[in-house]
């Protein structure tokens, strides 16, 4: 059985924009911790990107970054405290690699 | 299956397997359903089954707490003016979610015990599920449960111990109890 349809650059794009509508919808009303899990699955969706649309050269590095999101973004559910300690993790991943990018390689 | 290990190795599963779940299965899943108890044997509950692959996607695209991947889906909606007819105020506005609610609970709980696992979903759009699947006026969506075999064996999460949470007689007092949590 074919679970996920093949999907252009487009229609993935559009995937993403359902599900940060929706997103929005759902965290009027939702606890509050879940507007930074549904970012986190935003940032998971978006790792993909390069995966379906043309132009864009894989991001080893944010695979990378998808795949400790996926690890850790279901803390929220029984370990808040660790969630909060996952995010700090990954945003000081990124922080490095911004280092990385903009400023060591100039 | 004891019921008590059923209820308690019961978890919310968020990665399945694309194992199609066959249909007499889904039957013992809608029958244990509609054996819940409801209040005043209004038995508000409509389930819409959602098998075809294309409008599970649709419905995934806009349920941002579908959590992984599912060859089924049942969306459990409640017929709110039945409740408001037969139930008043008190149905429409608290009955029709707690007898849907344990319908569910009953979803799941048959679900785990055929070897399938499940997920209670809130979040999902509901006015794009609405229009998905043509819920009629009246009709409430209130839970979907995504079903599937699962691909993994989710870590129970701790208990909120039972001192916190039992009293005997009076609230507040000690209940005593063996259990550790």
């Amino acid at each position: 059985m074919k679970m996920t349809e093949q999907k252009t650059g487009n229609g993935y794009l559009f995937e993403i924009a359902l599900f940060l509508a929706t997103s929005a919808q759902g965290c009027l009303n939702e606890p509050p911790l879940y507007g930074p899990f549904r970012l986190l699955d935003a940032l998971s969706k978006l790792a993909d990107f390069p995966d379906h649309a043309t132009g864009l050269a894989p991001d080893p590095f944010l695979k990378e970054i998808k795949a400790i999101v996926d690890e850790k973004k279901f803390l929220v559910m029984y370990d808040v405290d660790a969630f909060r300690k996952a995010i700090d993790e990954i945003v000081e991943k990124l922080v490095k690699e911004m280092k990385k990018r903009y400023i060591e390689t100039k | 299956m004891d019921i008590f290990e059923v209820i308690k190795g019961r978890r919310s599963v968020r990665r399945y397997k694309s194992d199609v779940v066959s249909n007499d299965v889904v039957d013992k899943i809608l029958d244990a359903a509609r054996w819940a108890p409801s209040g005043s044997n209004i038995q508000p509950w409509k389930f819409v089954v959602i098998s075809d692959m294309n409008l599970l996607e649709l419905v995934r695209k806009v349920s941002p707490g579908y959590l992984g991947e599912t060859p089924l889906a049942i969306l459990v909606c409640s017929d709110r003016e039945r409740e408001y007819r037969v139930g008043g105020t008190l149905g429409r506005d608290y009955l029709s979610i707690a007898d849907c609610s344990m319908a569910v609970e009953n979803m799941v709980l048959a679900a785990y015990a055929l070897g399938l696992g499940s997920c209670i979903v809130k979040s999902f759009s509901r006015i794009a599920v609405k229009e998905m699947l043509e819920i009629p006026e009246g009709i409430e969506p209130e839970l979907l449960v995504i079903i599937g075999y699962p691909a993994h064996k989710p870590t129970p999460p701790a208990r909120i111990p039972i001192g916190e949470i039992v009293y005997l007689n009076k609230y507040g007092e000690k209940f005593p109890t063996s259990l550790e949590r």
